[in-house]
This record gives C-alpha cells, sequence and structure tokens, in this order.
C-alpha cells in the first residue's frame, strides 16, 4: 500500500517536520555552478518538494550532511579541549538508490571499521533517508550492473508525477501527517537498465598495477580530486588544527577534518618527506582497485555504487566507468 | 558514546637526547601498550602526528621523535613538567609470545629503532626467553645514533652490531649498510629464528631479501609499516594499502601478510 | 559616373581600388549570427559580388566585387540580414544608416568559453543598439575575462567581464588548485593561510581562475557582473598605444551611459575640419585633457558602491609624430 497526496499538503508535512528535522535534497543554485551563467545541483536544505531537482543528477552526493567537508572536531586551549556541538535537529536526506547504497558504505568505514566515529554516528543515527525514485537512468549511470538500482532500506520513498506526490515507507513522523492522502498501491521506481554498463574481471587482483593501461592516466589526469569529492562512497578526510588570530587566544583553536583526495598531492606525504604513488596513473588505479576489489575483500561487496559522478564530473574526461572495462584486457597482459 | 578524536593531555617526566634532531619524551601513561604500537600525539593548533612507542615503563611510556615536521618540531620546545596531547595506543603492536622461546633476530634502521626498543628491551632484561637475541642496527653516522645509553647496556645482553653509513675518518665502529651483515650472521637454527626488520622501505626491502637468501621463513619474518596516518583509527584512509588499513591490521605484519601490501 | 562617395560610405560601402566597384561591409554585433543569414550573403556575394566574402577583423563580413550600380539591389537583399541581426535602421530597405561607428565586437564569451565571465553578445548587442546608426568614428569591443581574446585594450571602450569570487569556507578542502591556478594563470593574489584562503582584493583582476579551479565549489561567481572598463586604446599613425583602466568593477548600465555620454562629447569637442568627419575619440582627449572627458562621460552615472574608478588615466604607447 501507500498512500496519494496534493504537493502542497506535502509540503505541509515537510513544514511540520522542518521543527525536528533539517531537510536535505539536491537543489539547484542558481549561478552557482563552475562557469558563467550556469548553475549546480548539489545538496542544500529545502522547504518544499518542488525545490528538489529529479531530472538531472547532483553534481556532489548527500555525504556531505553526514560528513561535512569541512567539521570541526573540538576546541581547544592549550590544556582543554572541548567537543563541537552536534546538530540539534535531526536530518531528513531525499536520495536516490544509489546513494542509499552508498550509506552501507559509510557505515561500514564510519561504524565499523575500528572505532565507531563520534560525529558520523551523533548524525547518522538522526538522519531518515527518503528514497526518490528513478523512472530512467542518466547517460553515466551503471547503478545495475552494481547492484545498487533497487533498495528496500529507506525510511519512506517519493515518486512525484506532476502535483501528486506518491509515498510510502516506515517513516512514522512522516506518514503520521498523511491524514488527506489517498491510499493507493505504490511502489518506488527504480531503473533496470543502464547505458553505461561495466564489467569487473573475476580474475582481477592487485597485479594489474603492473599493468601499462595505468600509463595514460599519467598525462591525462590533472590529480584534481573531483572524482573523490563527488563520490557518495569516498570517505578520506585529513586532520587540520587550526588556532586562532590574536594575541590573547594565541593558545585556542579548533581540529578539524576534511574531505581528503588519493588523487591530489600530498595525500600519502609522511612528515620525513617520503611518499607513495607518485605517478598520477597508480593514484588512479588505487582509486579504482578499491572500489571495484579490495574493499570488497575487506567488507564483501563492492564500494562503488555506479552513480557515475566521476564520470560526470571529471574535467579531463576520464571516465571512471571505461577505465573499469578495461581491466579485463589488463588482467590478460599482466597474466602473461 | 566514547570520542575517540578527544585527546587525553599526558605529562612529560623526562626528555632524553640522543642527537639534535632526535628526542625521546617520556611520557605518563598508564594503561595497556605493546611495542610497535603507536600514539596520536598532538600540540592544537600544529596538528598531529602517528609515534610509535619506543619504551614501556612503570606508568610510561616513551616517545622518540625526530624532527621532521612542524608538528615534531612544536614538540621539541616542551620540556618536563609540560604537557602534550595524545590518544592512544592504536594498531597491532609487536606480540612478545611471538618471540618468546625462539632465537630472535632484530634488525633496525635508523628510526626504526623505536619501536622494537621495547622488544629489545624486553629480552635484553629477560635474556633466558629466548634461545638466542642479535639486535643489528644502523644508523646514516655516529651523530645519528639513538639510544646510545641503552646500546652501551645492550652490548653486554646480546649478539649486537651498530653500524653506520657513512663515518668519518678514525671511526672504529662497524661500517656499511645492515644487510652487509646477514649473509655472515651466525643463526643457530634457520628453521626456528624469528626475524624482526623495521625501517625505511627500501631497507626493509633489501634486509629481508638478505633473509630470505639464507632460507629464512617468510612466516618467520615480521616487518612494521609506516604511513600517513591522520586518524590512527581505521577511518582517514591515508594508510590504507590493498584490502590493509595499516593503523588498524598493522603497523607490524607477518612477512607472509606484509610481503603483498604494495602500495 | 556620378556618386556620392559621403553617402556611399556612410551606407556602409566602401570606395576601392577599382573604379566603379565597392564592396558591402556586413556587421555582426557581438560576432553572433544565425547561419541562414550567411546564405544570404552568399546569395548577394554570388549575385552581385565577386564570389568571394572577406572575413572583417571586426567580426564583418565584407562582400567584394559589387558594381556601384547595384547598391540599391545589393541593400534590398541585406534588409533581411539587417533586420535579422536587429540592426537599428533609419530608412528600411536602403541599407545601413551609417557606418563610423563600427561593429560591437565580442569575443565567444560565455556562450562558450570556460573562462568567460559574461555573455558578451548579448552586451555587444544592447551597446549596439544604444549608439547605432551613430555615424562618429567609435570602436567597442567586448571581451569575457581578462585574457581579452578580442583585444579589447586596442579599443575606444574595451570591456573586460569580471567575476567577484565568492569563498565559501565551509566547502574548502585546502587542496591548493586555486592558489596554484591564481599564481600560474593569473596574477597571483590567492594565498594559503590558516588551512584557508586569503584573496589580495587590490592584486585580483577578477578572472575566475580560482572558480574553474576548485573542486569542491568552494569559489563561486558573484551573482552580479562586473567588468573592467579600458578606455581609449588605439592602433593608427601617430600614437597607437593599448587602452588604460578607467573603471574596475563596473556595472553594464554605467557603462552603456558612459559610451553614449560619450558621443555627446564627441560630437562638442570633434575637430571640425578632420578629414572626413573623423577623428578618434582618444585624440580628442588627449586634445582635452582626461578630466574634462571625464565629466562628460560621468553625467547622470551612479557607479555602484564596489566599482573603482580612477581619478586620472594616464596613456603611453608609441610616439611617431
Amino acid at each position: 500500500m501507500g498512500y496519494q497526496i496534493h504537493i502542497e499538503k506535502f509540503n505541509d508535512a515537510l513544514k511540520a517536520l522542518a521543527s525536528e528535522y533539517n531537510i536535505y535534497a539536491p537543489k539547484r543554485f542558481i549561478g552557482g555552478g563552475t562557469y558563467s551563467d550556469t548553475d549546480r545541483i548539489r545538496y542544500g536544505e529545502i522547504q518544499s518538494v518542488e525545490e528538489i531537482v529529479f531530472d538531472v543528477k547532483s553534481e556532489f552526493s548527500y555525504k556531505e550532511i553526514l560528513t561535512p567537508i569541512s567539521q570541526t572536531l573540538f576546541y581547544f586551549t592549550e590544556d582543554e579541549v572541548k567537543e563541537a556541538d552536534g546538530p540539534t535537529k535531526g536530518a531528513i536526506v531525499f536520495l536516490r538508490s544509489c546513494d542509499l547504497h552508498a550509506v552501507k558504505r559509510m557505515d561500514d568505514i564510519y561504524l565499523r571499521n575500528g572505532f565507531e566515529d563520534f560525529y558520523y554516528k551523533r548524525i547518522r543515527e538522526k538522519t531518515k533517508f527518503i528514497l526518490m525514485g528513478c523512472q530512467e537512468a542518466f547517460e553515466s549511470c551503471f547503478c545495475v550492473d552494481m547492484g545498487t538500482n533497487t533498495c528496500t532500506n529507506y525510511d519512506a520513498f517519493v515518486n512525484v508525477k506532476d502535483d501528486m506526490v506518491y509515498l510510502d515507507g516506515t517513516f512514522t513522523d512522516l506518514l503520521a501527517r498523511m491524514e488527506e492522502a489517498v491510499e493507493v498501491t505504490v511502489s518506488p521506481d527504480f531503473v533496470t537498465e543502464t547505458k553505461t554498463k561495466v564489467h569487473i574481471p573475476e580474475n582481477l587482483s592487485l597485479d594489474v598495477m603492473d599493468s601499462s593501461m595505468w600509463n595514460e592516466y599519467n598525462e591525462r589526469c590533472i590529480a584534481c580530486g573531483r572524482c573523490n569529492f563527488v563520490c557518495p562512497t569516498c570517505t578520506c578526510f585529513t586532520m587540520q588544527d587550526v588556532f586562532y588570530e590574536g594575541s590573547d587566544q594565541k593558545k585556542t583553536g579548533e581540529r578539524r577534518r576534511v574531505w581528503a583526495s588519493c588523487q591530489v598531492n600530498g595525500y600519502t606525504d609522511m612528515a620525513g618527506g617520503h611518499s607513495f604513488r607518485g605517478d598520477k596513473g597508480q593514484r588512479m588505479r588505487f582509486k579504482v582497485m578499491h572500489k571495484v576489489h579490495d574493499y570488497k575483500k575487506r567488507f564483501g561487496y563492492h564500494m562503488c555504487v555506479g552513480c557515475g559522478r566521476c564520470d560526470d564530473i571529471c574535467p579531463e574526461y576520464i571516465s571512471f566507468s571505461a577505465c573499469i572495462n578495461k581491466l579485463s584486457d589488463a588482467m590478460q597482459e599482466v597474466e602473461k | 558514546m566514547r570520542n575517540e578524536y578527544i585527546p587525553f593531555l599526558s605529562e612529560i617526566k623526562e626528555v632524553i637526547k640522543h642527537t639534535e634532531i632526535e628526542y625521546t619524551f617520556r611520557m605518563a601513561f598508564e594503561g595497556e601498550v605493546k611495542p610497535g604500537q603507536f600514539f596520536e600525539v598532538s600540540l592544537p593548533k600544529y596538528g598531529e602526528a602517528p609515534i610509535s612507542v619506543s619504551g614501556i615503563g612503570e606508568g610510561t611510556v616513551d616517545l622518540t621523535i625526530r624532527k621532521v615536521g612542524k608538528v615534531t618540531g612544536e614538540i621539541f620546545e616542551k620540556y618536563v613538567g609540560d604537557k602534550l596531547f595524545m590518544r592512544g595506543p592504536y594498531g597491532n603492536g609487536f606480540d612478545l609470545e611471538n618471540y618468546k622461546g625462539h632465537e630472535v633476530v632484530v634488525v633496525a634502521g635508523g628510526t626504526g629503532l623505536s619501536p622494537v626498543r621495547g622488544i629489545v628491551e624486553y629480552f635484553s632484561k629477560n635474556p633466558e626467553d629466548a634461545k638466542g637475541f642479535t639486535l643489528i642496527t644502523g644508523f646514516k653516522s655516529p651523530q645519528d645514533m639513538l639510544f646510545k645509553e641503552d646500546i652501551k647496556e645492550w652490548a653486554n645482553t646480546m649478539n649486537l652490531i651498530v653500524t653506520v653509513d657513512q663515518a668519518p675518518e678514525g671511526y672504529t665502529g662497524a661500517t656499511g649498510l645492515v644487510t652487509k651483515f646477514i649473509p655472515d650472521l651466525e643463526i643457530k637454527d634457520l628453521e626456528d629464528v624469528q626475524v624482526i626488520v623495521v625501517g625505511p622501505p627500501i631497507m626493509m626491502k633489501f634486509t629481508v631479501q638478505e633473509f630470505l637468501k639464507r632460507g629464512i621463513k617468510e612466516e618467520n619474518i615480521w616487518i612494521s609499516q609506516e604511513r600517513k596516518m591522520c586518524c590512527g583509527i581505521g577511518k582517514c584512509g591515508h594508510c590504507k594499502i590493498d584490502d590493509t588499513y595499516i593503523c588498524l591490521d598493522g603497523p607490524v605484519f607477518n612477512y607472509t601478510k606484509g610481503k603483498l601490501l604494495r602500495d | 559616373m556620378d556618386i556620392n562617395t559621403k553617402k556611399l560610405k556612410k551606407n556602409a560601402f566602401r570606395v576601392t581600388k577599382v573604379r566603379g566597384i565597392t564592396a558591402s561591409r556586413v556587421r555582426v554585433p557581438g560576432g553572433l549570427i544565425n547561419a541562414e543569414y550567411l546564405g544570404k550573403i552568399q546569395e548577394i556575394a554570388e549575385k552581385y559580388g565577386n564570389g568571394t566574402v572577406h572575413i572583417t577583423t571586426r567580426q564583418g563580413f565584407e562582400i567584394m566585387g559589387i558594381k556601384m550600380k547595384d547598391i540599391d539591389k545589393v541593400n534590398e537583399l541585406l534588409q533581411p540580414i539587417i533586420e535579422g541581426l536587429d540592426i537599428n535602421q533609419e530608412v528600411p530597405g536602403k541599407g545601413y544608416s551609417a557606418s563610423g561607428t563600427r561593429n560591437v565586437s565580442a569575443c565567444i564569451g560565455n556562450k562558450v568559453c570556460p573562462f568567460a565571465n559574461y555573455n558578451t553578445t548579448n552586451f555587444a548587442k544592447r551597446i549596439e543598439k544604444a549608439i547605432f546608426p551613430n555615424d562618429l568614428h567609435f570602436k567597442i569591443a567586448l571581451t569575457g575575462c581578462p585574457n581579452d581574446c578580442i583585444k579589447a585594450r586596442m579599443h575606444d571602450f574595451g570591456i573586460i567581464g569580471m567575476t567577484m569570487p565568492q569563498y565559501d569556507a565551509s566547502r574548502c578542502v585546502s587542496c591548493g588548485a586555486c592558489v596554484k591556478g591564481c599564481k600560474s594563470k593569473s596574477v597571483g593574489c590567492l594565498s594559503a593561510k590558516n588551512y584557508r584562503v586569503e584573496r589580495n582584493a587590490e592584486k585580483c583582476v577578477g578572472c575566475g581562475v580560482c572558480v574553474n579551479a576548485c573542486p569542491t565549489g568552494a569559489w563561486t561567481r558573484s551573482q552580479k557582473k562586473y567588468y573592467r572598463l579600458a578606455i581609449m586604446g588605439r592602433t593608427g599613425k601617430a600614437n597607437p598605444r593599448l587602452a588604460e583602466d578607467f573603471l574596475i568593477w563596473a556595472d553594464e548600465d554605467s557603462i552603456v551611459k558612459i559610451i553614449t555620454n560619450t558621443y555627446k562629447y564627441v560630437t562638442e569637442y570633434i575637430d571640425k575640419n578632420a578629414p572626413g568627419g573623423k577623428e578618434h575619440i582618444g585624440y580628442i582627449v588627449d586634445r582635452t585633457g582626461f578630466m574634462e572627458f571625464k565629466k562628460w562621460a560621468l553625467d547622470g552615472v551612479e557607479l555602484p558602491e564596489e566599482t573603482i574608478m580612477k581619478e586620472n588615466v594616464y596613456w603611453s604607447g608609441i610616439h611617431y609624430k
């Protein structure tokens, strides 16, 4: 079963929920794109369904809500630390199936790989996920091949058609506000086919690092890190200690963490000056293998969710999916 | 909910100066800790750095710090009675049980001596727990030598080779890379000996090769890896190699696993 | 043959080397043209010209080899082009009403170019509407960014697009791409401090390289568009020189007003004996002094608060006279 409700009534429910939740969805930032007179679609707070952009893939994923790009961990003086306050409200996040699968990856890293991450957990526990159905895949999507095109672990789902919202789920705070809705049978929209297809070879191993396939990326990649920053499953960060300006406050400041990229210079730099993977091709290999090989060795399933954002964003038109599809030949090359 | 990122304050109990740029800070610490584990040591405003435990005492841990980055540079301004922020210990460390009852050879290059110093100390004090104990430790030059007082002491309790890559004229000690001493090293039982190798990546690679040439089994060789570690707790990603997180699964690895770690 | 060459020139035809043969000059404000008009130009060239077209430096077309006796017929065929490009015209069907004020040219701008900070064509068309068919000798060019691909600095009015970069520190990961980009591709006005980026506003030329370099969208363009107005650049014989900055961080309205004001100023001060009634504005400014020009130019202009106006402007260039 499920509900059909007029968009305005649904918006009323969102308005009511806003006292307990910040509501996030992919939305249009007019003029906020990289180039002049272009918009950027990324996550931001919304008040109504109309603000949600359904027909364009968001450039950045939902992940900045759970792990902000730059997040203060604590404030310090010379001999004291004070934990940074958490969000007062919970979060409602509208997201697609691929991204909901990405949440599982973040959970595994932040909650189950070593100690629980305090900062992640405190927002994660208060987050509700509302699935945005996909009627068709975008050009670069390959969720079907990654097995992320369908899901069931959402708190609610919505399909928006014209001025009607169709929804169902288990998120009682939301569903309890559907008094004026009509009960109908609804199910989330899932795609079953994508134009972009990937094949991950069965015999893939780290030996592929010796393949010549990586060489082209030495020249092509500019090590900007966009592929990592837009990726819903990349979780790396770097710590920064910042002290506040002003003589009387010289010993006060904050420690924060900011997103890091394995493609950007400095990622492996150690204090003594030693670093690893100087070649951009090998950095590409490191990233690709993490997404479709070694993460699975550790956690039992592939990290990449096939959202294709890395393909969409690369200023050098390097395609991650095209790279995956070169791995079979590369394995043949190294196994000779 | 425990917040693993919040450091605790620890008092500097003693500062031991080895060289111009290498000091050992004896820090107050109560709790379980193993040699080869590490702490994230910080001075707020300068940041954190992973520092391996170079000694374990009653209510203290030793952190040997080489002045290389801005974090460690600042720590050198700290003296006895001052405090440092620390988190840890993290990582697996060396498990003494793997070495007790065996013949043990430790090869350490430069600051690589720090993470194994706890092992060396143990067997120096409890020589009867091993069938034999050899330490080969190499430094760039006599000026770079660490733990000089300990080395004097160790000379009495173990087979000790201290070598320097380069020495001024008139230097009477051994010279040459640590690898030079492995082919002729007297090993009683090649089947049983446990070998620990710690140092810069290139040194570890060639040292391990020398031992393999002598027929020592891979499963009897142990290494400790050093990588950039921002969090120390499996989150930040910087230290990952293949499916291994150095901070969680290491930094100490049996060579059967360690040899698979290709960056 | 009895031809009024003054009228012919004003009608955007040319007196050529070959007696009785003229060329028709088609203006394309902002350099953007629907392809269908290329077909019309082809038709004129093949029917009345010698079948060839020269592409001018000012983004016009010069249809060559036209017999002077065919001017009326050519003007008839030009009519759909003039209308299609929305050119102000005094008498429909009679061709261009003026030629002294040159085609307002523009680089490709943000229609295509990732560096451009605005739609150069749209602004060029707005200026064209405001100033044509004036016959005074004005040269105006618009360029999308300080790269100045249109060479706006060789014009009486060179309009250079700027953006006021907006920095959202909460999206910054200290990757250094903007600092590096500004240093290597622009003026080096960014520096990293305390894991954040500081912009030297005095040094910044508003090129937007930082925005293009930023992988996280920490840098974005300002909603408002800004322009650098460089004035009185010129080529030519006596004293060729580059235009110098008059306004920095100016707005579109002010620039249009300043240009239309300048027509009044030139009408007042032009050398009445100038050959062909044509005198470069820059030489008039040299004669009256910049302050007099400025007084006329800024009449009724309300500059935005953030605009930097040069109190005085000094030019250099090569002096041959």
